[in-house]
């Protein structure tokens, strides 16, 4: 089997392993739920919760571009 | 040891324990298709077939709606427990969707993950087309609509082609290699290159 290189190599080589053997889908669950709750814990200690927490993400949302004003 | 995915029906069967990714997209989807019709493009799509990667949205087609149907649709969504990222109310959010702007949904009080609702019609010519070709896919009790896997393919390797994007075709080049058709490819890639004179 060909030594992978580059990140490429590794996607390659992870997605032919998974095909024959789905116990690998666990790794990859670990690693998108430890995400979504880092992310939960760090936005809630930022913004508060209820309307607060909309006042202030809605702030932070326009200063990193991801609410824009409409384009026509 | 158990494959990956299998096929029945036409449907790719996903074998694997559901994430909280997937809890997330379905409560949007049981409410979303009371009211409209939606195809599952982009990341989601390879992460969902195993592509070890972080994401902070799922991006979702949605045909323009009227304003009336998109209010149900809100008030809907609102009393339960999601938010919008534009606005409170259609007066707001609606004047994105009829300027063809993408809108973001996420749960009360988090930002992520969101779902990235773009508004599409018939002059979105590449993405009218995946909408209008759903490939099924499941995972568990969980089915939805995907665009055929070529067409995403394709459409990573041509249109987005950022680091991220062609590691997702890689991805699914490697992992769908049993079911990928040639002849898709050349049907597909005339309509996606089409996008790019758009």
């Amino acid at each position: 089997m060909k030594k992978p290189i580059k990140d490429m190599d590794y996607v390659k080589l992870f997605a032919e392993k998974l095909k024959k053997d789905n116990s690998l889908f666990k790794q990859q669950k670990m690693l998108i739920e430890s995400q979504l709750q880092a992310s939960r814990s760090l936005f809630r200690n930022m913004f508060g919760t209820g309307e607060e927490f909309k006042k202030n993400a809605r702030i932070y949302l326009r200063k990193v571009g991801l609410i824009k004003p409409v384009s026509r | 040891m158990e494959k990956g995915y299998t096929i029945k029906n036409n449907v790719i069967i996903i074998s694997r324990d559901f994430t909280e990714l997937d809890f997330f997209l379905r409560d949007f989807l049981n409410i979303l298709k009371k009211h409209s019709d939606y195809l599952v493009v982009s990341g989601y799509v390879s992460i969902c077939s195993g592509r070890s990667r972080a994401t902070e949205d799922i991006d979702l087609l949605f045909p323009i709606p009227r304003k009336e149907s998109f209010s149900e649709l809100l008030k809907e969504l609102q009393e339960n427990n999601f938010w919008c990222y534009q606005g409170d109310n259609a007066d707001e959010i609606f004047p994105y969707i009829e300027n063809m702007n993408s809108i973001r949904f996420a749960r009360t009080n988090e930002n992520f993950p969101n779902i990235e609702l773009v508004p599409i019609d018939e002059t979105r010519k590449a993405k009218f087309f995946e909408f209008k070709h759903p490939q099924k896919i499941k995972i568990k009790d969980f089915e939805f609509k995907i665009p055929p896997i070529e067409f995403e393919i394709l459409y990573k390797e041509i249109i987005l082609t950022g680091k991220k994007d062609l590691e997702d075709a890689n991805h699914l080049r490697a992992i769908f290699s049993d079911i990928l058709k040639e002849e898709k490819f050349k049907e597909y890639e005339p309509i996606i290159r089409g996008e790019l004179k758009q």
